[in-house]
């Protein structure tokens, strides 16, 4: 997968705008890291999400699509997709949760124990739903993540006055810009194939 | 709750009501009050929209108090969807004010001989059923801006639209919310078509000049209704993900399990599924004015609904759930909650089960009567079709079943002839133990997240071993048998499964109102009692063995993205109800 971007963007926002994230966060943020680590090596050591928020708070997770009951035991692959959310309702909400009770109901989608897989560097793409926008989201994109052009300019026309106005500088490619710039000459400053590198500083 | 009011709407000279004592039904509600009395009185070989069937209505055990979460109302019947025994529950106001008004019951019986309308009126002094043919095929909210102009804003009203009159197979009965809206329905296996067949078109309940029903032991309710309280408020789910995003917060995470029934059940992973999430809901809403965050009566601490504006910031509907967004959302191949928002206040202006629906526009979508995605198709055969009663409207109002044969499509998802909710049985095998045995039909509510754990319904299982599927079901079964015996409201689960403080809090409740100690293994037996009663009346009316099966495509279609089929054996399943 592709570990590195043709262009950085810097963007500094009123930390309220992390909810135009939203879409994005539910879709899936591409973040380049070490792969060939646990679920917990990634959250934890990598992305410094603390040991005891992930174990009381992110109960529900997938790793490509296959609920985690072990989070020491399943492996991150260059190009893997991990799912992450807090506690759900109803039968089924509780049957995906991790090593609960009901775990039996879903057993045909359950993520096994795995060999450890090569270490390196790649990317994963990390799926954030409910609570765990608000309270990782920004975290993800204070790291970095990748997204194509096309991606951006939906982010950026999606969020509209509000995130322009709620900008307080960028930068591309190393050289500030003025947000007005940016946010008006969006299709010539970004070609919708390229691939990005989006970091956010939060203000407030 | 001392007393029941039974009305025959088919004696001579024109209807007639009588009271009696509660009796057994005194200190029982829900599922338990109405399953037992249909089972007790209504012939199981009996045609379900004719005079032998009965309309039995239900507040819970606490409904009309104090206690959090009890503004369930249960009504039971034999269905006209599945042949079997059906109860179906809804939150609103009508619960809450039945009960102050103290009945146990209300028992609808007979049919009347003329083709008149009638209204039933409850205060407390007086029932009075009066015809009013000025009623006739008005939908839900035109018909309680009406009836609200003559009895008032204090009343909670119970009512069905023109699919109920029709006796269409998926009608509903809808109860009014706080804010007078009948957006609140019993909406699975055609308890409206009952109500449409007894021809009473609304029951209004005024409880002016009555109190809160009182604890034996005040002290000892109010105290355990805290702790209750606080133990919902502390959970993750029922304090937090539930207010924030209502049901639909499941969509992404079903969609992520690959168990998210896509395009009439072909796959489990709607590449749509984020636009329609819970998350973006809510966002949404917010924007538009509206509340992501609202309860269905007063007294609910969770606040799971919500209220969704249109564009302009209008109300268009109450929240769609999560069931409703899957069933006019993914199944239908639908990605805009505009087009789902419109589609759930139709179902609701009409009268019709969401879910029911909602896969009955699928099924057809799969026999060619409109493409996949075509969320205007969707609007127009709901509105012009399903709500004027033409032929078309009303194969697809009589569910899913009844399109699938007339569209001549082989896979048709419902089990003893209702649909199959938004959770694909080849995901999450065990639930589909539950779509496949219930007395129900395909209920996702029927084997709820209930305490299993900490009631030890059974025994312990293995979580580990294949054929723990099967035990799981049951005890899920049983347990939420009894908390529909309650009348409780089925989010309260997840404090209690993981907060046994919680559910002693909730048996504590139950023990200081009337004055006895409840247990654990009590609550255990009344689920198995009303269990084996609905169980046995489904057998007399005809069912087996063979009816308590998936369909067949279940277990030979593989389900992508995981590709697996429904492994549980029948033999298996023949097991559930074996607990001796």
């Amino acid at each position: 997968m592709q570990t590195s971007a043709n262009l950085q963007l810097q963007l500094t926002l009123n930390s309220v705008l992390i909810s135009e994230f939203y879409p994005l966060l539910q879709r899936g943020v591409w973040l380049p890291v070490t792969t060939g680590c646990s679920v917990m090596n990634l959250l934890n050591s990598q992305l410094g999400i603390a040991e005891v928020y992930v174990q009381d708070r992110i109960t529900t997770l997938f790793l490509d699509g296959k609920a985690i009951d072990e989070l020491t035991s399943a492996y991150i692959e260059d190009g893997s997709t991990l799912a992450l959310s807090t506690a759900m309702p109803g039968l089924v909400g509780s049957t995906m949760r991790r090593g609960g009770h009901l775990a039996a109901m879903r057993g045909e989608i359950t993520c096994h124990p795995s060999q450890a897989v090569a270490t390196g560097a790649g990317t994963v793409k990390i799926k954030l739903f409910n609570m765990l926008m608000k309270e990782i989201g920004p975290l993800l994109l204070e790291r970095g993540i990748f997204l194509s052009g096309a991606e951006l300019i939906t982010l950026l026309t999606a969020g509209g006055a509000s995130l322009r106005n709620g900008c307080d500088s960028v930068i591309l490619d190393g050289f500030p810009l003025p947000c007005a710039e940016l946010f008006e000459q969006l299709p010539t400053r970004v070609n919708p194939q390229q691939m990005m590198l989006l970091k956010v500083i939060w203000q407030g | 709750m001392d007393k029941i009011l039974r009305i025959n709407m088919g004696a001579s000279g024109g209807p007639s009501q009588s009271i009696e004592k509660a009796g057994e039904f005194t200190a029982l509600g829900g599922r338990a009050t109405t399953s037992m009395i249909v089972a007790k009185e209504v012939p199981p070989d009996c045609h379900p929209l004719g005079a032998e069937n009965k309309l039995v209505i239900a507040p819970g055990m606490l409904s009309g108090t104090t206690g959090a979460m009890s503004g369930r109302i249960s009504v039971g019947c034999k269905s006209p969807l599945t042949g079997g025994i059906k109860e179906s529950n809804a939150g609103g106001q009508p619960a809450q004010v039945m009960a102050r008004l103290g009945y146990a019951a209300i028992i609808i019986e007979g049919k009347p001989a003329t083709d008149d309308l009638y209204k039933i009126h409850i205060d407390k002094d007086k029932v009075t059923i009066s015809v009013d043919n000025s009623l006739k095929l008005m939908d839900n909210y035109p018909l309680i801006e009406k009836l609200r102009k003559e009895h008032g804003d204090n009343a909670a009203y119970m009512s069905i639209g023109s699919a109920g009159e029709r006796k269409m197979a998926a009608a509903s009965i809808a109860c009014t919310d706080p804010e007078l809206r009948p957006s609140r329905h019993c909406g699975r296996g055609g308890v409206g078509a009952v109500m449409g067949a007894k021809q009473v078109k609304a029951i209004i309940f005024d409880d002016k000049g009555c109190q809160q029903r009182p604890p034996k032991d005040p002290d000892g309710f109010k105290a355990a209704n805290r702790a209750y309280v606080e133990g919902i408020r502390k959970h993750a789910v029922s304090g937090e993900g539930l207010p924030a995003y209502g049901t639909n917060i499941l969509t992404n995470v079903l969609n992520e399990a690959g168990g998210y029934p896509t395009r009439n059940f072909k796959t489990g992973f709607f590449e749509g599924g984020t636009n329609i999430s819970g998350e973006t809901q809510a966002e949404l809403e917010v924007k538009r004015g509206g509340l992501a965050t609202h309860g269905c009566h007063r007294g609910c601490v969770i606040q799971c609904s919500g209220v969704y504006n249109d564009k302009d910031g209008k109300f268009l509907t109450k929240q769609p759930e999560y069931e409703t967004v899957w069933s006019h959302g993914g199944h239908c191949g639908i990605d805009d909650l505009d087009t789902i928002a419109m589609l759930d206040y139709l179902d609701d202006n009409i009268g019709v089960d969401t879910i029911e629906m909602g896969v009955a526009i699928g099924v057809a979508m799969d026999g060619g009567v409109i493409e996949f995605g075509d969320g205007e198709g969707a609007i127009r055969l709901v509105r012009d079709e399903v709500g004027k009663g033409t032929p078309l409207g009303r194969i697809l109002g009589n569910g899913a079943a009844m399109t699938g044969k007339a569209f001549a499509v082989e896979r048709v998802p419902v089990v003893k002839g209702q649909a199959i909710p938004a959770y694909d049985p080849r995901t999450v095998q065990g639930i589909g133990v539950t779509y496949a045995t219930s007395t129900m039909g395909a209920d996702h509510t029927a084997g709820y997240a209930v305490a299993t754990n900490i009631l030890k319904v059974g025994g312990d299982v293995d979580p580990l071993k294949p054929e723990g599927q099967v035990e799981l079901s049951r005890n899920l079964q049983i347990a939420t048998t009894a908390i529909d015996s309650t009348g409780m409201c089925l989010f309260i689960a997840f404090p209690i499964l993981d907060q046994p403080e919680t559910f002693d809090a909730l048996l504590g409740m139950l023990g200081a109102f009337y004055g006895t100690k409840m247990t654990g293994d009590d609550v255990i037996a009344l689920g198995k009692k009303v269990l084996n009663m609905e169980r046995e009346f489904n057998k007399k009316a005809g069912f087996g063995a063979e009816d308590d099966r998936l369909p067949r495509f279940f277990k030979t279609e593989p389900l992508p993205p995981h590709n697996i089929t429904f492994a549980v054996k029948d033999e298996e399943l023949d097991e559930l109800y074996n607990w001796g």
